[in-house]
């Protein structure tokens, strides 16, 4: 087990410094360096040469340019560490200020659909298994149809459209009520985007909840189907032993591991929803990052979100080992 | 017959019918089935697959799903611990079923590997049958556990508790899963094919121990099975069903002395047994067990039935011969009760002159067996040239390395095959016979080179003399394997589900230029038709054919660029006995004629022995005796062989082997023991077993039988006799 999870997390360590250098890469690969452009930049706003020399100075001790790659790529990757995320050209502010709130918000949202997801999908497809080709079997089956075949940002101009319509809201889209979103985090800011957030994770979390249903109907199928499954009928088991404390746990394996694979989707297909419903989360800033070539921002996005998924993997992992024996035992 | 729900049975099933619903219709899958079950007693319940016995006994305890299953009609009569219970009327009240269930009635799986959860202790699976019946503290309930893991014959209870069902080989899982049957001492056992899936040698233990808990916790066992074998060494009344019906109910003595119905005495002659007459045909009953939807009318068996006459269009009484012993045919419905018996005597030989299979095959002689009639010219020609190799293996090994840890890092070597030397001779069989995991797949994987010898030599002679193709290139291996055909285990997966047989079975030619366009129909034909099939079929796809026409498709591709060598790998593992025989007959037919060289490959000592001139017996990849193949069975030198021949059933009860079975499992190949590598198991065992690794060498005073042992000129083992004369009707038959 220790060897296991040793595996795992040194594995993740590769993943992450793989990646790290692939985003360097990125950054070094326009021609001329940074500090050509940032000189342009500061002169063009008519700041004290001074200034900008030491402006220039203090960012080429920073990240080493002018020295060899390996140690820039060292330094790099030190101040990525520590928190400093590089400087946005287009913004002209430092990447981590951008990113700040909306990374902790993309990642707290993130988490709350996975969590809307699990807690929706897996008990209506157990439900739909044990009580195959019923009504209720028959009715998920076709929502889970459209869930998954429906674009999120239809569903998202869906929601905009009936809830002005219908409603007569005024402010359906954003994560917070006006008065709120310059405002200072509170409690009543944080009940204030309750009240916002489940429309999000509900057309965020559609579409894998609905493939997630179906996943879960068929492993439940599968699962009731194996022998072991008639030994436990055999003790004299009730139904709900059989389905809760034999069946279940075989049957949601593969959907705890693909945990890690859901999290860079989830962000992704919240990027189209966020720029629909203007909320203020990293994948429109990403995206914004890639059009403008504004390479710091993007690579440390990059960085981040990958670490994020990196970790959601190794949790995942972790989950497994500690619910199935036979992954223990491999190891 | 009576029908009152009396005190002595456990178990009376009345007229059961079961029919499924699907879109295609409805199909009645048990048809008026009756069954008693006695206090004490042993019944088997005997028939191919398909024919509705797994779901007569899933339906006493409420296992099969309804719908699709429809309980037409009859009644189920089970003794519970509150009276005689109706229990089909219980389908519908779970909870009172649910009570019935592991206290009164317990079940057992065919497949021990996958009837364990894969993701709870032992332990607690047990203890949670007893909570769930008994008010018990939970620390009473874990010793009960511990005390019957020790009564099924699990080493150190105590640990196998918190083991998981991946730490226990197959015959531990099935023995937990008896454990976890009985541990609420029900009145009756049902068991469903519970050693199909095991290996002789454990099957015989599991067989062994079902028998003595029976008298230790005097209950009663259904056990359902397929091997006739088994139910003659276990069973105490038997009943035979076909397609949903029971063809005969009698003692286990009197099916097996005086098998009236023609259904039972097809099973019994299908089966290659240790009496049976080597190389010979079996009589295997024709065509196979028809589809439900397409049951004939009247006696479900006429279309396949010998004695097939006008009147088997109605159905047939069921007629008692004697107290015990029912049959339902017409044979023995008209005028007098006497007529029944002599008939069937008189009948069997028409039996076996009978065109048996349907596919056209002639009946093969016993062919000499090699050396044993040196006299005229022509024999000693045929000596000759018997005796050159065709193919030779020298010290050949096959390791596999076991990478672990964060790096990788070799931590041991599974030795699949290590060190083996055979030959064989241009039209010989040579038999290679051994448990799973022991490697004699792998040798036939090495012989065709699907797999990379770690060491040693193969040599091969295509037709000349023998080349070394140890390890030759791919492209060169090409032209040497049109010269070898291969057979595989499984005859659906391994043929490709999205090609035509026309392609399946003309690739090869395609391959080798043997022919082109046209031309390879022609000969696809050809080949469809000399395996029995009929050559327009080229166009249909695998599903279109039941297991064994896959089987025989799949020997047809083998033989496509008609080499002299195949190479059979438990090529009728995974068929019904009556297709089994099928067959092997034909591939006797096909050796024949073709006169190929065969390596022939199966677990099953009594299948190898009957279509093999010489047998290899492997043992943790080693050869441990080698030998002319009767000569092996009557007189093994090698523990192993001895104990391989004790673990098969015979179909003879009351002629129980009393030899030692061998102990334990297969040990890990990965961590073969030192010294002789079966001297774990091995009851003769002598210190130097442990220590010194016999080589094989030439048994005294016999130029042609090897063996491994270290004593094997002193120890004196028991092999099978032929003793076809004591008994087996078709085994006699064939002998005249």
């Amino acid at each position: 087990m220790r060897t296991y999870i040793l595996q795992r997390f040194l594995q993740m360590i590769i993943v992450m410094v793989v990646v790290m250098l692939v985003s360097f890469i990125i950054v070094e690969l326009p021609p001329g360096d940074f500090l050509t452009t940032l000189r342009e930049q500061l002169t063009d706003q008519n700041v004290d040469p001074k200034v900008i020399d030491s402006t220039v100075e203090m960012y080429r001790a920073r990240y080493g340019l002018g020295e060899n790659w390996f140690i820039r790529f060292g330094k790099w990757a030190w101040s990525l560490m520590k928190g400093d995320m590089g400087y946005s050209m287009q913004h002209n502010r430092p990447a981590s200020e951008l990113m700040g709130e909306r990374l902790s918000l993309t990642i707290w949202i993130s988490i709350a659909t996975l969590i809307f997801m699990f807690v929706v999908s897996v008990p209506i497809g157990m439900l739909s298994a044990i009580k195959q080709y019923s009504a209720w079997d028959h009715s998920f089956t076709f929502l889970a149809l459209l869930g998954v075949s429906v674009p999120s940002f239809i569903t998202a101009l869906v929601f905009l459209l009936l809830s002005v319509t219908l409603l007569g809201a005024t402010t359906v889209a954003g994560l917070f009520s006006p008065e709120y979103v310059t405002a200072e985090w509170s409690w009543a800011k944080f009940v204030d985007m309750l009240k916002h957030v489940w429309i999000i994770l509900f057309i965020v979390g559609l579409g894998d909840t609905a493939s997630t249903i179906r996943v879960m109907r068929a492993r439940m199928l599968d699962t009731l189907g194996e022998p072991y499954i008639d030994t436990a009928r055999m003790k004299g088991l009730s139904g709900a032993k059989i389905y809760f404390r034999h069946a279940l746990r075989v049957a949601i394996n593969p959907i705890i591991s693909s945990i890690g694979l859901r999290f860079p989707q989830i962000i992704s297909g919240s990027t189209i929803v966020a720029i629909v419903l203007t909320l203020p989360l990293i994948g429109p800033l990403l995206l914004e990052a890639l059009l403008g070539e504004d390479v710091y921002l993007a690579c440390s996005i990059l960085v981040v979100l990958t670490l994020a998924l990196v970790i959601g993997n190794f949790l995942a992992d972790l989950a497994l080992a500690w619910l199935d024996p036979r992954i223990r035992f491999e190891n | 017959m009576n029908s009152d729900p009396d005190s002595d049975k456990v178990l009376n099933i009345r007229d059961l019918q079961v029919s499924f619903r699907s879109i295609a219709g409805t199909t009645r899958a048990v048809n008026g089935v009756s069954l008693d079950v006695r206090s004490g007693e042993i019944v088997g319940l005997v028939g191919e697959s398909g024919c509705g016995k797994s779901v007569t006994i899933r339906s006493i305890v409420g296992l099969v799903p309804s719908p699709p299953a429809l309980f037409e009609a009859g009644e189920i009569w089970l003794r519970t611990r509150r009276g005689m219970t109706e229990t089909l009327a219980l389908h519908k009240n779970m909870k009172a079923l649910r009570q019935i269930r592991g206290r009164d009635v317990s079940m057992i799986f065919q497949e021990p590997m996958r009837s364990v959860h894969p993701m709870m202790t032992i332990g607690k699976q047990i203890t949670e049958g007893i909570l769930e019946h008994e008010v018990v503290d939970p620390a009473e309930a874990y010793d009960r556990t511990v005390e019957m893991l020790d009564l099924v014959g699990l080493p150190n209870p105590a640990a196998q508790m918190n083991r998981y069902a991946h730490e226990l080989s197959g015959g531990m899982r099935q023995r937990a899963l008896i454990a976890l049957a009985l541990v609420c001492h029900p009145q009756l056992l049902l068991a469903d094919e519970p050693t199909t899936a095991l290996d002789v040698t454990i099957q015989a233990q599991i067989l062994e121990l079902i028998r003595d808990l029976r008298e230790r916790m005097s209950m009663s066992v259904l056990l359902i099975t397929h091997n006739m074998g088994v139910v003659a060494n276990l069973a105490d009344r038997i009943s035979v069903m076909y397609l949903g019906k029971i063809m005969e109910t009698g003692t286990v003595e009197e099916i097996f002395k005086e098998p009236a119905h023609p259904y039972t005495q097809g099973l019994l002659a299908s089966m290659p047994s240790l009496f049976s007459q080597p190389k010979t045909h079996l009589q295997s009953l024709r065509g196979v067990v028809p589809e439900l939807a397409m049951v004939p009318k009247g006696c479900v068996f006429a279309d396949r039935c010998p004695y097939v006459m006008p009147k088997c269009d109605e159905t047939p009484p069921v007629v008692e011969l004697r107290v015990d012993h029912s049959v339902a045919c017409w044979l023995y419905a008209d005028g007098g009760e006497t007529q029944g018996s002599e008939d069937a005597a008189t009948a069997e030989p028409s039996l076996s002159s009978e065109d048996t299979s349907g596919d056209s095959q002639k009946a093969v002689g016993v062919i000499p067996v090699l050396g044993t009639e040196p006299g005229s010219d022509a024999s000693q020609e045929q000596l000759a040239d018997s005796y050159t190799a065709q193919l030779q293996i020298e010290n050949v090994a096959l390791h596999y390395p076991i990478l672990r840890g964060l790096l990788r890092r070799q931590v041991g070597t599974v030795r699949a095959v290590d060190g083996v030397d055979l030959t064989i001779r241009r039209g010989e069989t040579l038999g290679l016979v051994g448990e799973s995991g022991c490697g004699k797949t792998s040798v036939g994987r090495l012989v065709a080179r699907l797999v990379e010898p770690t060491a040693g030599r193969i040599r091969f002679g295509a037709d000349g003399g023998l080349e070394e193709i140890t390890h030759i290139s791919q492209k060169e291996m090409k032209r040497v394997r049109r010269a070898m055909g291969m057979v595989f285990q499984d005859p659906l997966s391994s043929l490709n589900a999205r090609m035509n047989i026309r392609n399946i079975v003309g690739e090869p030619l395609m391959l080798h230029q043997v022919a082109k366009g046209r031309a390879v129909d022609d000969r696809v034909g050809e080949l469809l038709e000399m395996v029995g099939l009929r050559a327009a079929h080229q166009s249909r796809f695998p599903h279109a054919f039941s297991g064994g026409q896959r089987q025989r498709i799949a020997i047809a591709r083998a033989l496509a660029t008609e080499p002299s060598f195949l190479v059979a790998d438990e090529p009728v593992s995974a068929l019904d006995v009556s297709v089994q025989a099928q067959i092997l007959n034909l591939l006797l037919t096909l050796q024949q004629q073709l006169s190929l060289s065969m390596l022939f490959i199966a677990h099953d000592i009594a299948v190898v022995r009957h279509v093999s001139d010489r047998i290899a017996v492997m043992y943790l990849g080693k050869i441990v005796e080698l030998g002319e193949a009767r000569e092996i069975c009557v007189r093994p030198v090698h523990p192993y062989t001895e104990a391989l021949l004790a673990s098969i059933p015979l179909p003879m009860p009351g002629l129980e082997t009393l030899r030692e079975m061998p102990k334990g499992d297969l040990p890990d190949p990965a961590n073969p023991p030192t010294g002789c590598r079966f001297h774990t198991r091995c009851p003769y065992r002598q210190p130097i077993c442990e220590q010194e690794e016999p080589p094989l060498r030439q048994i005294a005073g016999n130029a042609d039988h090897f063996g491994a042992c270290h004593f094997q000129d002193e120890l004196h083992l028991e092999g099978v006799e032929e003793i076809e004369e004591i008994y087996a009707p078709a085994a006699a038959a064939e002998g005249k």
